[in-house]
């Protein structure tokens, strides 16, 4: 308890602004400096809602002392005349590792580590530590320090970038300032991430791992901070704790991780300020309803090198459109009212800053939201609006000094940084500027030379004049010849020191000529040396004085929002302009595939009505107002295909391999809505999809169960009020058998402990509901008096006990007849009952025991051979299945196959005689069964979901394609439409592709493309893409 | 399971099949012939002697004499089909995927034409049995792995061991041509892949080995076992199989084809073909092109694009034919019927998708003056089906033969099938 006390008095020393001088030893008479600056003269944006045409600002002790059209000059103030010049406060950064060391990642090794390889009394998990403090490892670093001062940023939050919770930030001033000076609050805020880091730890290795990670030690930390008298001291959750208290900035790197981390914050009464990745505008509708900033990136994506078209066509337009798109992103987020402060972070270089700077500005956001969004913006997420963000009397004198406007001009030069005061020069501005046309008079010669370019780094052209004799005609005729060569200039103080290359008349080689510019009367005059070396006097007169305003109109910041593209819904190829409204169908004349006991119909008709089916069937109805009638003469029509096993759709990761248990993982948490694949298999008539974890551990993860509605959000993908599932698996992955020779030391490594992990989990689960059971027992007054203070949450157990329960259905992935007998003998001693096994390659095996037991199989249709587990499969497995009494279903576990599961049903005729309405059943109804969603789905019923698929011929036949898809009345997929779609793609692509290659010839830096892979989850794929 | 109305015939055949006696004259009457040529005899007789085919006839215009053959098979209102062919296929070079001492299709080594598949083939490959049953006979047994893989041999699916079981021997050399983007992760997360800035170097590696060949076959004083192995490509018949897909690999083929004067290039993938189709025709490269059953190689592809393939090189006039690497591609190769049939839903008409997987294939391997179709003269290699063997309902084989002798319809699937029958039954 003393520690914590004593800690908080320096907490609150620390945030408290350092100006004032503790007495510190001094070497020698103290440092000798101006009392007070005054700099006037110059144009002063003193903050988003202020600017001064001409007035002066006063500098003194670090701070804004007075700044106005008119102030009063303090004695002994040094006055520097600030003419044409431009003073922006400091922008702020909110997202950096400025002098804080980089991680560094322990030694790769084979073998898999478990557990924490930390000493001290740290959370469990390496990724989790939020103990770590930038204060304590904050050094000056002024090359990087010059790197954001080159961009206007002098004040900055910075924090060791790594892990999930990766510590306390630090915000500090940069410029020429010493370590104690620079901190300006040692206590900023708390960072976050998905990324693991340079933690070896096995767990997590999926996103989904990292999000129940972060939840749990969230979970901790607020169960330790109740009972800390009975826990042992732990470093991390005090730390967190204190964190969770003030602001976090959450850093992701999608809009999608943007939506993730603000559920985890909206779990726990959390405002999560999220630092973005820039492509918010692609989902610009979840942020509409946010009420605390973002901070986003403006580092836009280069331009490719577009001038290989093999290379071209092969860019995606989602990729395309995300670089047109990009440096609007700004605009469109205050368009649509979401509040945000722009971060400098991603910039290599200054220059690509202030390039998307005017970008921004270009692309319509105004000066002011662009200049609130640099200081005012952070300002108030890092909490120091009372000390930074304006040049407004009394906060600190952090400012940069520019040549012009940089908000007008694209070509401002940054010269200067004041940083809490001091001087630091950028830029170093030249004492005189020479541009101008001049005469130069040589001895023997003058030429004209026309000198441009900056005033610090002028550039020179001389024109020079040859004769040329043409001795064939008589007389010989003499031309002259005009060649214009550039000269080389150098600018030193208040010498000049010119170069050029002639072959004249006169000379042939190089003149050197040094000389002094008065700028009185703009004129040099000095010493030069010919070619044959001679020295000689020259001088040079101005003919006409540089035009610098013409010049400057060139750079001006000109809006221009006409060329940009709109952002399609997914913004990729076959997204949608805007999303499809449910409409009300009448498909008539059909053969209808009802899956009910009214069978197949023929020459019926289908009404789909407020996204419900509203008439099956060949009797009398009426259509209804506003209806679109389709004939479908000669189609057929079917209710959308529902895979009851698919690993599409889904981000970072498909399985949490980190540990044998991993109830706690949801793949509801990372569904990712912009993969192709919902598009292909909509087009292969699936509508609906039990996305599942894999199949790397014997307890994987909770599913996702969603609808294909391509176009839309994850949130709005996912069915609502889904009952809830959770992926088991057995055999060689669960032993990792296939993983390698290392991988031997996780349990369980034979099938014989996959059980003891079984009765484990429900046994440990059944302890844990134990005792929220008792402490829920009590009224909040017993509970009080008998101090007993509510149990810790585990995410785990929660998940483990819904199962039990019976709350929570399994669907376990399974091929070997002993295991699968094996969980169900488990599952018939805790009391509940397996759902379904996926695969259930052997289920033909005990398929009576199956149905004994009351589970349903869902299996491929005639995969075997690609494992060793596998040799006994049979494709006559689901009529044997069904036979006996089981449910069955056919699953795709596969992106390719998912797109024809109509095919696969139709094996079942082939392999063991099946009808077709039940081969039909095995992807539809069955699985809506399976699912527990046969209530809405999969049959052609009245009132069930209209999602539905029209077929060109016998949906089981090899002929069949899908015409139109339909998911909640909204035509979602439509063959005849494809190929316009695609010229459509095409036509944007060579619009974008054209852009790009002006920008290319333009000189623009580029990037070479790199053709990314499409990701392909399978349930024994092992990935992550955490560091 | 397949409920054989073969009559009493049938027991006499498999009898001798089991007792390895070659079979003497049998006539297969009044099925719905496909030729295997684009031709259909919607009854036909066909009359095998031995080994080959000798008769093939319409059953409603040609009379015989009964009493000229030792078994006459009556398949009325079945239908009748050439053997199709799996090219560059591992089955028979593996077991069981997961299993790596069972994985005999990938050697150590870049440049390995001398690495021969035929003695590795596995006659008794379990996998064989199942995919046999669905009409597909012959196989193209072809490694995998480096620049040049290793030599490829056509084998029959029924045979006692890998001698019997040669079509044709070392029908040609697998080359992997570069791919102009390389790397991308690994299976499980793929990186975005990166420009091949070794592409050319690549290329020229290629070029070398290809002209030290060509000058180590104008001599024949020399050993070299790589070279040796090369000889055939530039004297012989033996083919160059290119395994290529994009664009720039197809045109750059096209030119190092004429370069070194290959007689009998070919091209395996072929993704991006039906974009520079002319020039393959000019160059007369055939296409092995890869079955529908695949997702379109970009995003921004249409969705329909794996499918249509076959279609689009029909509607230019190459010669192509389907083969289905890829993912779990050994015991995939039962489904090659059905890519056939996904082509012919996608624009090619019945017969066409039927040459795909069948004449055309032989005719790219050089081996249609004895294989490919039901043709006089050509081996009997073929099988009947109830209904469509195009379609996964009606792919039901009554009768199958390679090379005159009659197939098992049985495998270890129909037995275990058959035993849990049998299990449920009793009880």
């Amino acid at each position: 308890m003393k520690t914590t006390f004593s800690l908080s008095i320096l907490f609150t020393l620390l945030t408290t602004f350092l100006f004032g001088q503790l007495p510190t030893p001094n070497n020698g008479v103290e440092e000798s400096k101006a009392s007070a600056y005054v700099l006037r003269n110059a144009k002063i944006i003193v903050g988003p809602e202020q600017i001064i045409k001409k007035g002066s600002v006063v500098v003194a002790n670090g701070k804004i002392k007075a700044v106005g059209k008119m102030v009063r000059f303090p004695k002994g103030a040094v006055v520097i005349d600030m003419k044409g010049k431009t003073i922006v406060p400091s922008f702020i950064e909110s997202y950096s590792n400025i002098g804080v060391p980089t991680p560094k990642s322990k030694k790769w090794t084979p073998r898999p580590q478990i557990e924490s390889s930390k000493s001290g009394a740290y959370y469990w998990n390496e990724a989790i530590h939020p103990e770590v403090k930038a204060s304590e490892h904050f050094k000056v670093n002024k090359k990087d320090a010059k790197h954001l001062q080159e961009m206007g940023f002098l004040v900055a939050a910075t924090h060791i970038e790594d892990g999930i919770a990766r510590g306390e930030g630090a915000i500090v001033a940069l410029g020429d300032l010493k370590n104690k000076e620079s901190i300006l609050k040692a206590k900023g805020p708390a960072y976050l991430s998905f990324q693991k880091g340079t933690a070896k730890q096995t767990y997590p290795s999926s996103q989904m791992g990292s999000i129940a990670l972060l939840r749990q030690a969230i979970y901790d930390a607020r169960y330790y901070q109740n009972n800390k008298t009975e826990l042992p001291e732990n470093i991390s959750l005090n730390a967190l704790n204190e964190q969770l208290e003030h602001t976090l900035i959450f850093k992701v790197e999608d809009k999608l991780e943007a939506l993730r981390a603000d559920k985890i914050g909206s779990e726990f009464d959390l405002d999560f300020i999220i630092y973005g990745s820039g492509n918010e505008f692609e989902a610009i509708e979840s942020f509409k309803t946010w009420k605390k900033p973002l901070i986003i990136p403006i580092n836009f994506p280069k331009p490719y090198d577009v001038s290989d078209p093999y290379v071209a066509q092969q860019i995606p337009l989602s990729d395309l459109k995300e670089w047109e798109l990009a440096p609007s992103n700004p605009y469109l987020l205050h368009q649509h009212k979401i509040d945000f402060a722009i971060s400098s972070n991603g910039h290599k270089k200054a220059k690509d800053f202030w390039k998307h700077f005017h970008q921004v500005l270009e692309n319509g956001l105004s000066r002011a939201d662009l200049l609130a969004a640099l200081t005012t913006k952070p300002a108030s997420i890092l909490a120091i609006e009372e000390q930074a963000g304006t040049l407004e009397e009394g906060k600190i004198a952090s400012f940069s000094v520019f040549d012009k406007d940089p908000f007008e001009f694209k070509n401002a030069v940054l010269e200067e940084s004041w940083s809490l005061g001091k001087k630091h020069i950028i830029t170093p501005q030249a004492e005189i500027d020479i541009r101008g046309k001049y005469r130069i008079s040589l001895p023997e010669t003058s030429y004209v030379i026309d000198i441009k370019g900056s005033a610090t780094k002028p550039k020179g052209k001389v024109t020079t004049y040859k004769s040329l004799i043409d001795s064939t005609q008589t007389p010989p005729e003499r031309t002259i010849d005009t060649v214009e060569v550039s000269a080389k200039i150098n600018v030193d103080f208040r010498d000049a020191v010119i170069h050029f290359e002639v072959d004249d008349d006169q000379y042939d080689g190089v003149l050197t000529l040094h000389g002094n510019f008065s700028p009185k009367i703009d004129a040099f005059l000095g010493q030069g040396q010919m070619p044959d070396g001679r020295w000689v006097k020259w001088s040079g007169i101005q003919l006409s004085r540089f035009k610098k305003q013409e010049d400057e109109e060139k750079h001006r910041v000109e809006v221009d929002t006409n060329a940009r593209g709109k952002v399609w819904f997914p913004n990729m190829a076959y997204g949608f302009d805007s999303l499809p409204e449910s409409q009300t169908y009448v498909l008539r004349n059909a053969t209808l595939w009802t899956n009910e006991k009214e069978g197949i119909i023929k020459e019926g008709t289908v009404i789909l009505k407020n996204g419900k089916i509203d008439f099956v069937g060949t009797g009398n109805f009426s259509i209804p107002l506003d209806a679109i009638e389709i004939d479908c003469e000669g189609k057929h029509i079917t209710s959308g295909i529902i895979d009851e096993h698919s690993h599409i759709a889904i981000s970072k990761g498909v399985n949490e391999s980190g540990q044998a248990v991993t109830a706690e993982v949801s793949i509801a948490d990372v569904v990712r809505n912009d993969d192709i694949n919902i598009y292909r298999q909509l087009a292969g008539g699936v509508t609906t999809s039990q996305l599942l974890h894999g199949s790397a551990n014997p307890i994987g993860g909770q599913s996702a169960i969603i609808k294909l509605k391509w176009g839309y959000t994850p949130d709005e993908m996912l069915i609502p009020d889904a009952p809830k599932f959770i992926k088991f698996a057995l055999g060689e992955n669960v032993k990792q058998s296939n993983w390698g020779a290392y991988q031997t030391v996780r349990f369980p490594q034979t099938r014989m402990g996959v059980e003891q992990v079984f009765y484990d989990a429900f046994i440990r689960a059944e302890a844990y509901k134990k005792k929220w059971k008792a402490y829920k027992a009590l009224s909040p007054k017993q509970a009080l008096r008998k101090n007993i203070k509510a149990p810790a949450v585990d995410l785990e157990l929660e998940a483990v006990w819904e199962v039990k329960n019976s709350e929570r259905f399994i669907s376990c992935h399974s091929y070997v007849q002993s295991e699968i007998n094996m969980l169900m003998k488990v599952a018939d001693s805790m009391g509940f009952t397996v759902n379904t096994f996926t695969h259930i390659l052997e289920g033909y095996k005990l398929a009576d025991k199956m149905a004994q037991h009351g589970a349903g199989g869902s299996t491929f249709a005639d995969w075997w051979a690609y494992k060793f587990e596998v040799k006994d499969a049979i494709p006559y497995n689901a009529n044997l299945m069904q036979e006996q009494g089981v449910l069955v279903a056919i699953n795709s576990d596969d992106a390719e196959m998912g797109r024809r599961l109509n095919q696969e049903a139709a094996k079942s005729v082939k392999y063991g005689g099946m009808s077709e309405e039940d081969a039909w059943k095995m992807i539809t109804l069955n699985p809506a069964k399976l699912l527990h969603l046969d209530e809405r789905l999969g049959s052609l019923k009245e009132g069930k979901d209209a999602d539905i698929v029209i077929w060109s011929d016998h949906p089981l036949s090899i002929k069949a394609q899908v015409l139109q898809t339909f998911i909640d009345g909204e035509l979602l997929y439509d063959s005849r439409k494809s190929v316009d779609h695609y010229l459509r793609i095409q036509k944007e692509k060579a619009r974008i592709i054209s852009k790009m290659l002006s920008k290319n010839k333009a000189g623009e830096e580029k990037r070479t493309f790199h053709k990314k892979e499409e990701k392909h989850w399978h349930c024994d794929t092992i990935g992550d893409s955490i560091d | 399971m397949h409920r054989l109305k073969i009559f009493t015939f049938l027991t006499v055949s498999f009898l001798l099949v089991s007792n390895g006696i070659a079979q003497q004259k049998i006539l297969l009457s009044k099925a719905k012939i496909h030729v295997g040529n684009g031709k259909v005899i919607n009854q036909g007789l066909v009359g095998i002697d031995g080994e080959e085919i000798v008769l093939v006839e319409n059953a409603l215009t040609f009379t015989y004499d009964k009493t000229a053959w030792d078994t006459i098979i009556d398949l009325k209102g079945q239908e009748l089909y050439p053997g199709f062919i799996a090219p560059n296929s591992t089955l028979g070079l593996t077991e069981v995927d997961a299993v790596r001492a069972t994985r005999d299709f990938n050697e150590v080594g870049v440049f390995n034409p001398h690495v021969r598949s035929q003695i590795a083939f596995n006659a008794e490959s379990e996998i064989n049995t199942t995919v046999k049953t669905n009409g597909v006979l012959y196989t193209q047994t072809t490694p995998q792995g480096g620049i040049i893989s290793g030599t490829s041999s056509l084998m029959k699916l029924e045979a006692w061991n890998w001698e019997d079981a040669t079509l044709k021997k070392d029908d040609g050399i697998h080359l992997n041509w570069p791919s102009t983007t390389k790397g991308g992760g690994w299976w499980a997360e793929p990186a975005p892949k990166k420009i091949n800035d070794k592409y050319t170097e690549d290329v020229i590696k290629i070029r070398n080995f290809f002209e030290a060949a060509l000058a180590y076959s104008e001599s024949d004083d020399l050993y070299d076992a790589r070279f040796e192995a090369m000889r055939a490509v530039f004297t012989g018949t033996k083919r160059v199989y290119f395994h290529a897909n994009e664009l720039r690999a197809l045109t750059d083929i096209i030119d190092f084809k004429r370069e070194f004067s290959i007689q009998y290039p070919v091209i395996i993938g072929g993704y991006e073909a039906y974009k520079i189709a002319d020039q393959l025709i000019d160059a007369e490269i055939p296409i092995i092109i890869k079955g529908g059953h695949t997702l379109p190689t970009n995003e921004d592809d249409p969705v329909d694009l794996p499918y249509r393939l076959p279609a689009l090189l029909q509607e230019a006039g190459i010669l192509f034919c389907i083969q289905n690497s890829g993912r779990m591609e050994t015991m995939n190769t039962r489904n090659i019927p059905f890519l056939a049939g996904t082509a012919m839903a996608y624009g090619l008409s019945e017969e066409q998708a039927i040459s795909a997987v069948s004449l055309n294939t032989a005719k790219i391997m050089g081996v249609d003056q004895i294989a490919g179709s039901i043709e006089v003269g050509k081996k009997a290699t073929l099988f009947a089906s109830k209904g469509s063997a195009l379609d996964m309902r009606t792919n039901e084989l009554t009768l199958g033969m390679i090379h005159g002798k009659f197939i098992q319809l049985t495998n270890l699937q129909t037995k275990l099938y058959e035993k849990y029958k049998e299990k449920y039954k009793s009880k």
